[in-house]
């Protein structure tokens, strides 16, 4: 049988994982591939590029797949082309400067763009949106001759590019639209934690802000707010949110919501032949932007197409989103209010120490959690949540730590030899019938005659048991001459 | 030589003493046995230097099982009414050579198996494998080591060329800065090690110890990091990406002495953190304070064990963290590298000698000429004659009785129906054969189903060389004589082959003999003995192999210079994470993970016999959180029920803070309706056929024993 031709328009998180997928599945054998991509690397790794900005990743450390990788598993990359159409008709797409490649099956994953919104002059010099690697590299460079940042927007992207610019000594302003940080996944009260936080650490944070304006006149010199105010600054970064990119899907015909349409099987309801995956995707009303549901939405796709679970169906992803700031311990998952009356909510808030934790609960699960300010927990509830695990009767018992830290152990079976399984309660016997060194005690016991760690716990043991029995025992001189014992001992 | 003459001198001083070493793990702890008027004494031998006088429990007691009113000291055999009653060894040997014969007249050689143990000492793990080749040109052989160090084996195999657990001497754990230790309780599986660790922190080293449990090992580190089963090469790939994000890796050591990492560099740039933190379980905070340490250190180690290694990717998990071995250049250096730690008695030597399905003595392939060749030449055969590879244990196991199967089978220190996976349908597979023959010194759960039974001597019974953990070669002496009607297993075997006709091949005098001719077949390969002898062994207390001529010292420190590969560098491997073979769900929301007790050892057929030993721990129970145990009710000391896809039983309750709140253990030591391998997963590795034995799903209920709730 001849090979399938397979098509992925998109070479971003989604697209080149699903490939990667596919090949892993053994698809090479079904399918002859051919990626368009229209950044000019072979595949990186989006999620760290706030990293690299930050400085804390080199920018070679981010990459996945170069092209080469492409050409050794037999997949046609075009390297910077635009897909510019979908022929629906004669089943092929058409790139930038005449490159088109027929299909038998298409992949759509265009991902999203930055939104940017209507603020009169964002075409100056010094204005950036962040979303790519060379829009990075430009941040980067201008941030060197740069000594004050505005960043437009206080999301999860708009945080973590201004945490980057802080990192490289800018005077670095976050103006948010709305009355707290993060709104779409925080509370008032996380967010409001999460300013101080974020201030403490140097960041400026201007709440219910709307830029309208930009200064300057070739380069930007600063912002103009609705309210007639101004802040001077010499760069600006837009992180007013994304868009999916839907428009290759609308001119084809396809159906399109806020992302393209696509049912369980990842598919167009249009057509059976073309899927859509990653955050131009929209499934059951949602379009994602974190990385873990593109990655199932790849897997599954991959796994239907290249036969090893022709049946595999995309039911929705849990979302969750950790800040990447180092030095804020933020992760957020699912509702972050009560979404049902019977829905429980249970909070933890410590605004002293920046600990806020809360937890949305629907029949003893987590649909929902803001965690602050404590990182030891986060992994336990995360899986909880992405688990639809049972969570404790009492909440409380997941959500610290300590919880379990103290429960009273029977100090006298805990095991004190560990090579000989020797009880507490066996060695004070042992005392009590007259083995007053450790060398006695490991004679009548064995304690201590394996690895020999546990002597000087014997030695503790020995000695609080003189002490309690006082009298005779308790002689300075006795318990240095068990010292001394112990010493010839080890 | 100062300490090795010590040694002697101190033998002769105290002469009615034996200087021997103990019947159980690999780290085999020299001792001392003596008698007493009736009574049996045991002595740890201060003079090895590899214990140093230490001895655990299971050691101290370990002489209770040579007089044991259950030891078997007579054949036994199936009478017409299929009970097994004692009969003589001409007649057992004899029953067994017409099984053998009859099978393969009927299906052909490879319808008669052996399945071997890594307790045999290399006398008998070789001649067992010459056995099959030559006595039966049978291809099916194999043995339990699948189910311990095979991942850990092919791994090393692949990554370094050759497989030796610790490529150093123990000594230099104590001067290891960091040493991340993963998947390994030893403070009770194999306690006399933990003195090295105990002195690497008087040193000022920091131990981190990766386990779904705070076992005592875990309790003792700086930095537990508490993963979830089944996860170990996404927290490997992890730990890797903040080395390189961090710039602690050995870019010159990676360039000189390696190949392959730009592959891992992109596979590992997909790990980061959050991501890591969310599939593993364990805080960012903590893997980036493992990963400096590890990154930050002069000199550090990564030791792994069965943890990672009894996974269905258990090969995966171990070249996973053997990557971070690499890329900090630990690898050849002194107090620094990667290494595993064994597990059986004889775990190292048993993987050398042959008999594994796909190799020959010193550790060479069956499938290469240049071996076959060699080994035809020793054993005077023609090449043509010997067998090809045959099927890794559990295949075996699994073809039991069937039309391609083996059909006749033979037993050898092992005791599968309890320690192999998914051991109901393994039981019944025994029940399929046509033949069953055991040869083992108490009647175990498998040697119960046998026709033939043959009783055999134990350790301290007959002489022989072992292979530790750190592959020293050491010799068990021989302090008694086995009991009237016992034989040794190579008296065994050789009877056994006269009686196939094969004696002349089969003529040894005793163990010293086999050895001479195991130095002469493992010449030129990768674990070369053909320099070692018994006496070379007595003066050093133990030579460290290769040691390819009687003039050369051994080998305690590996890969200084280069690495056994067709380039001499060592090779990296990308690895991706990926969920273990069965995952957790609605119906069975818990791990299960399987593991071993400080009195116990392996399937317990020894130490469940010991009376000391089982009042330490009388059965098995499940470990559960506390926070779990709420919600299913249950209590410290209740009984429940824990079912999984293969089968269920009925476990005390054990309620410790101390493991996940998503994963249960038991330990595997017992048999029966006791036995934990009956709700196992037999998924394998693909590569070391190593079963599933540390995660698979379960759920749990309450038992009706309990009456009603609340």
């Amino acid at each position: 049988m001849s090979k399938q031709r397979l098509v992925i328009i998109g070479n971003g998180m989604a697209g080149a994982r699903f490939v990667e997928e596919l090949l892993a599945q053994g698809g090479g054998a079904l399918f002859e591939i051919a990626v368009f991509g229209d950044e000019p690397y072979g595949n990186y790794n989006r999620i760290l590029l706030s990293n690299v900005l930050a400085g804390t990743y080199d920018a070679q450390d981010i990459f996945i797949n170069p092209p080469d990788w492409y050409r050794e598993n037999g997949v046609r990359l075009h390297l910077g082309v635009r897909a510019l159409e979908i022929d629906r008709q004669a089943k092929r797409v058409i790139g930038e400067g005449g490159c088109a490649e027929a299909y038998d099956k298409l992949v759509i994953a265009t991902g999203s763009r930055p939104v940017i919104p209507p603020i009169e002059g964002l075409s100056k010099d010094g204005v950036f949106v962040f979303r790519t690697l060379d829009d990075c590299r430009r941040i980067a460079k201008e941030a060197k001759h740069a000594q004050r940042a505005a960043i437009i927007g206080g999301g999860l992207l708009g945080l973590e590019a201004a945490y980057g610019l802080l990192k490289l000594g800018l005077e670095t302003h976050v103006v948010h639209l709305m009355s707290h940080l993060m709104e779409a996944q925080l509370d008032a009260t996380g967010g409001a934690i999460l300013k101080r936080e974020l201030e403490r650490m140097g960041l400026k944070i201007h709440l219910r802000k709307r830029t309208i304006a930009t200064l300057g006149q070739d380069r930007v010199t600063g912002l103009v707010f609705d309210d007639g105010a101004t802040l001077d600054c010499d760069m600006v970064i837009v992180c007013a949110g994304t868009r999916p990119n839907v428009e290759l899907a609308q001119k084809a015909g396809l159906a399109v919501e806020r992302g393209i349409v696509i049912g369980d099987d990842l598919a167009s309801p249009d057509d059976p032949d073309i899927y859509a995956i990653g955050e131009c995707a929209e499934h059951n009303g949602q379009t994602y932007g974190t990385v873990a549901p593109l990655w199932d939405q790849a897997r599954i796709l991959a796994e239907r197409l290249a036969r090893r679970n022709p049946a595999a169906r995309y039911t929705g992803s849990r979302v969750s989103t950790r800040l990447k700031v180092a030095g804020i311990e933020l992760t957020v998952m699912g509702a972050k209010d009560p979404q049902r009356p019977n829905d429980e909510v249970v909070v933890y808030s410590d605004p002293s120490r920046a600990v806020y934790k809360k937890l949305i609960i629907r029949n003893g699960r987590l649909i929902g959690a803001i965690l602050l300010g404590d990182g030891m927990t986060i992994p336990t509830l995360l899986q909880a949540f992405d688990r639809r695990a049972r969570l404790p009767e009492n909440p409380a018992e997941i959500m610290f730590s300590f919880a379990w830290s103290n429960i009273p152990k029977a100090s006298e079976t805990q095991r004190i030899c560990h090579c000989n399984g020797v009880s507490r309660a066996k060695i004070v016997a042992a005392i009590r019938s007259g083995h007053c060194t450790v060398d006695a005690v490991a004679k009548a016991t064995r304690a201590g005659t394996g690895c020999g760690s546990c002597r000087t716990e014997i030695h503790a043991i020995l000695e609080a048991h003189l002490r309690e029995t006082g009298g005779a025992l308790a002689a300075a001189e006795r318990v240095g001459q068990l010292r001394a014992a112990y010493d010839a001992a080890s | 030589m100062a300490v090795a003459l010590q040694g002697i001198e101190f033998h002769r001083a105290m002469s009615d003493a034996v200087f021997t070493h103990c019947p159980y793990c690999a780290f085999q702890c020299g001792m001392r046995l003596s008698r007493s008027g009736s009574k049996i004494i045991v002595e740890g031998d201060e003079s090895f230097p590899v214990n140093k006088g230490a001895l655990c429990v299971k050691g101290w007691t370990s002489a209770a099982a040579l007089e044991h009113p259950e030891r078997l000291r007579q054949p036994l055999a199936r009478n017409a009414r299929g009970e097994l009653v004692p009969t003589t060894w001409d007649d057992a040997l004899a029953r067994i050579a017409r099984a053998f014969i009859d099978a393969r007249a009927r299906y052909g050689p490879n319808a008669v198996g052996l399945f071997g143990s890594g307790a045999l000492t290399n006398e008998k793990a070789y001649l067992l494998g010459k056995f099959a080749r030559v006595a039966l040109g049978t291809a099916s052989i194999d043995y339990n080591g699948r189910f311990c160090m095979s991942s850990a084996a092919a791994a090393s195999i692949k990554a370094f060329g050759v497989d030796r657990g610790l490529p150093f001497p123990l000594e230099e754990i104590a001067h290891a800065e960091t040493i991340l230790l993963v998947g390994s309780n030893a403070a009770e599986t194999m306690p006399p090690i933990m003195q090295y660790f105990q002195r690497q922190r008087e040193n000022g080293g920091r131990l981190i110890v990766i386990d779904p449990r705070r076992t005592p090992t875990a309790a003792a580190a700086d930095i537990h990091l508490q993963l979830t089963p089944g996860t170990d090469a996404a927290l490997a790939n992890g730990l890797l990406h903040l080395l390189v994000r961090d710039g602690l890796i050995d870019e010159q050591y990676i360039r000189e002495r390696t190949e392959g990492f730009e592959l891992v560099r992109r596979t590992i740039a997909s790990y980061w953190p959050e991501r890591v933190e969310r599939i593993t379980g364990v805080p960012v905070a903590q893997l980036i304070e493992a990963a400096h340490l590890l990154g930050r250190a002069e000199t550090a180690m990564v030791l792994t064990a069965r943890g990672a290694e009894q996974q269905a990717r258990g090969v995966d998990n171990a070249l996973a963290y053997i990557n971070i071995a690499l890329a900090l250049g630990l690898v050849g250096k002194p107090s620094s590298g990667y290494g595993c730690l064994t597990g059986q008695g004889n775990g190292q030597g048993g993987r050398e000698h042959g008999q594994k399905a796909d190799q020959l003595p010193g550790y060479r392939r069956l499938d290469d000429p240049a071996a076959r060749r060699h080994i035809a030449a020793v054993w005077r055969i023609a090449e043509d004659a010997l067998p090809g590879p045959g099927r890794s244990a559990y295949e075996m196991l699994d073809g039991l009785g069937r039309e391609d199967g083996v059909r006749a089978l033979l037993v050898m220190g092992s005791n599968p129906v309890v320690s192999a996976p998914n051991a109901a349908h393994i039981m019944a597979r025994f029940e399929a054969l046509d033949f069953l023959a055991v040869a083992d010194f108490f009647l175990s759960e498998t040697a119960q189903l046998a026709d033939v039974v043959l009783p055999s001597a134990q350790w301290a019974e007959e002489e022989g060389t072992m292979t530790n953990l750190e592959g020293r070669v050491i010799l068990r002496r021989r302090a008694f004589s086995p009991p009237e009607g016992v034989l040794t297993d190579i008296e065994i075997l050789c009877a056994l082959a006269a009686h196939l006709g094969h004696a002349s091949s089969f003529s040894f005098a005793g163990p010293r003999e086999v050895f001479d001719e195991l130095r002469r077949a493992s010449a030129g390969g990768l674990a070369d003995y053909s320099g070692i002898t018994y006496e070379k062994i007595e003066a050093n207390r133990g030579i460290f192999w290769p040691c390819p001529a009687e003039d050369h010292p051994g080998t305690p420190r590996m890969f200084a210079d280069s690495f056994p590969t067709a380039n001499g560098r060592a090779r990296f491997h990308a690895i991706e994470y990926r969920p273990p073979a069965e995952e957790i769900d609605e119906e069975y929301p818990l791990y299960l993970t399987t593991g071993r007790l400080l009195a116990h050892y392996q399937s317990g057929a020894q130490t469940r016999r010991i009376a000391e030993l089982r009042e330490l721990v009388e059965e098995p129970s499940i470990e559960i959180h506390p926070a779990t145990a709420k919600l299913y009710g249950l209590a410290e000391g209740d009984r429940a029920i824990l079912r999984t896809r293969r089968g269920a039983a009925e476990f005390k309750v054990r309620v410790t803070a101390d493991i996940r709140e998503d994963t249960i253990f038991v330990p595997f030591h017992w048999g029966n309706a006791l036995a934990i391998n009956r709700l196992t997963n037999a998924a394998l590795d693909p590569i070391s056929k190593m079963p599933e034995f540390k995660v698979c799903a379960a759920r749990l209920e309450r038992s009706s024993a309990n009456g009603k709730e609340g």
